[in-house]
């Protein structure tokens, strides 16, 4: 990478997200906003790293959540895809479906959840794994069928046999949209395990600890969560984008790395023996 | 006369309709092996789709086509097919997509690695094995799809207008590539286009098709001592041949007004 693109990249994005914090503290300061309505963002860290020992196994059961939640909604999301694409009358028949579970208030199904599944880690996996889906259905299946059918004719003349065309062909043309797909789930993810918190919780969870702060007007608390939360999800969309990164090499490389497969064997026979 | 077993390649009584349009009238042709066979007509008389149904990707409504004196209608897999299009895959290198047809049909082994480094090296892109198709020029990414056709070691080799998106320069290249592969490796190639001095400088051989409905109108033999060389383009025998060519083709044209 060079360094107009590091700068593009990643400067630019800590300068808007800093100009953010700072337009925040400003509003506050400035506005006299009371501290009761409001925290400064000062106040609002000061609120997380003071209380780290309360909210850092809340935060990481949230994580948990998340983390279930959405690897079992991509799966499933990656499966649907895949199967409505191969079998037109399941396209067909379970497109409709699938439609109608987005249609369904998330809040709703959190308390038929709780009564099926009990106040554990469940529902709230459930929930998430519900909203994830979906978008990734979506998008792999696009994806699928979109792949450029010249390539597929390409595969047939070289002989290839089905399920070879799906995995060096097809799979690779659907992982644009497929990270498209995750990236949306990524950001609602959170959101999905916080409704459950909200709906199902038991006891002890950050959705939870932000109502009780609530209740004691404790602004700086209550944002300080919100920020938790946050943090959570654009964490794990950073992850998305990195790992789509990894797996797209040849949308930004002109050159394959040296480890990728094929390659290591050349550099060590071939290329040294055939240089001039 | 020719020996039976010297043909490579034979087609009796092909034919094919899209709907309503008569693509390919019935259509008979034996080609020997070895032998470089140039294809040229106006642009949709079905030399496309004659291809198609060499190798295998379109069934003819009907007709007879034999490789090394088998029938081979609707199978694949007998004939390295160069499309039209050069169509590398984008998320393979070189390397990876010279080896395609193994990745596709078994597994890429360390022989075809080696044969696909050799092609590579031997026709100059031996320093671009590691690089992905997006950075490669028109004239490079001709010749990757090319190799990948070789890398099938296939005798026959069905090549749809490989040079038809390049400069005269680069064009000129390709062919004297092309023929130095030809020579090396003793295929039998099929060989669109639509450049008639192309098509004489290359070939043993030369069919023209008329327009739909699609048929050989004139087989002409080229009987120019090889190797060719830029003189050869302005030799009497050369331009003999090609006007008789441009005549064929020409008529046809008229015809049709
Ligand atoms: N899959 C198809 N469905 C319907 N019609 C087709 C199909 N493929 C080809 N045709 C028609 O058959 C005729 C011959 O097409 P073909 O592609 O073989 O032409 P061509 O000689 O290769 O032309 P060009 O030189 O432009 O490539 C054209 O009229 C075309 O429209
Ligand atoms: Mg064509």
């Amino acid at each position: 990478m060079n360094r107009f693109k590091i700068f593009r990249n990643l400067v630019v994005p800590v300068i808007s997200f800093s100009a953010l914090i700072g337009l925040w503290e400003l509003i506050i300061l400035w506005g006299h906003v009371q501290g009761y309505l409001a925290p400064t963002p000062l106040a609002a860290w000061e609120a997380i790293s003071s209380n780290w020992s309360t909210l850092w196994p809340l935060t990481s059961w949230t994580i948990k959540e998340t983390v279930w939640g959405f690897g079992a909604g991509a799966v499933i999301g990656i499966l649907f895809g895949v199967l409505m694409s191969k079998l037109r009358f399941l396209q067909r028949s379970l497109y409709p479906v699938l439609v109608v579970t987005q249609a369904v208030p998330i809040v709703a199904i959190a308390s038929p959840l709780v009564l099926l599944m009990g106040f554990n880690l469940g529902p709230k996996v459930v929930i998430v794994a519900w909203i994830v889906f979906f978008p990734v259905t979506v998008n792999v299946l696009d994806g699928l069928n979109h792949v450029d059918h010249d390539l597929i004719t390409l595969a047939r003349v070289l002989g290839a046999r089905p399920w070879r065309t799906f995995f060096l062909i097809e799979v690779p043309a659907t992982i644009t949209p497929l990270f498209s797909g995750l990236k949306i789930g990524a950001t609602y993810a959170v959101t999905g395990a916080v409704i459950g918190e909200m709906a199902a919780s038991s006891g002890q969870s950050l959705a939870l600890y932000q109502h009780t702060q609530i209740g004691q007007l404790n602004s700086a608390g209550v944002y300080g969560t919100t920020i938790l939360m946050t943090a959570i999800g654009m964490s794990w969309f950073l992850l998305m984008i990195t790992l789509e990164h990894l797996c797209t090499p040849w949308l930004r490389r002109s050159v394959a790395r040296r480890w990728s497969r094929g390659a290591r064997t050349l550099d060590n026979t071939y290329v040294v023996k055939g240089a001039k | 006369m020719r020996v039976p077993n010297s043909e490579l390649l034979t087609l009796v009584d092909v034919t094919k309709r899209f709907g309503t349009t008569q693509a390919l009238s019935p259509t008979s042709l034996s080609i020997e092996r070895g032998s470089f066979v140039s294809i040229v007509g106006p642009s949709g008389c079905g030399k496309s789709t004659l291809f198609n149904i060499l190798s295998g990707l379109l069934l003819p409504d009907g007709g007879e086509v034999a490789v090394g004196g088998k029938s081979v209608v609707g199978s694949t897999g007998h004939a390295g097919y160069m499309l039209q299009k050069d169509l590398l895959v984008p998320w393979r290198t070189v390397l990876g997509n010279i080896t395609l047809g193994a990745a596709l049909t078994g597994r890429v082994t360390e022989e075809d690695r080696r044969q696909a480094t050799s092609f590579a090296t031997r026709y100059g892109l031996g320093d671009f094995l590691r690089h992905y198709p997006g950075s490669l020029s028109g004239g490079m990414r001709q010749r990757v799809a090319l190799m990948r056709t070789l890398a099938l070691n296939t005798e026959l080799l069905l090549l749809d207008e490989p040079f038809g998106a390049l400069d005269a320069q680069t064009r000129f290249e390709m062919q004297q590539w092309l023929l130095s592969v030809w020579r090396d490796s003793q295929r039998t190639v099929l060989f669109i286009t639509h450049d008639v001095d192309e098509a004489v400088f290359l070939s043993d051989r030369v069919l023209v098709m008329s327009p739909r409905p699609g048929r050989i109108v004139d087989d002409v033999e080229v009987a120019i001592t090889r190797p060719r060389t830029l003189a050869t383009l302005t030799e009497t025998d050369f331009t003999t041949i090609k006007a008789r060519i441009l005549r064929q083709l020409h008529r046809d044209a008229e015809s049709l007004s």
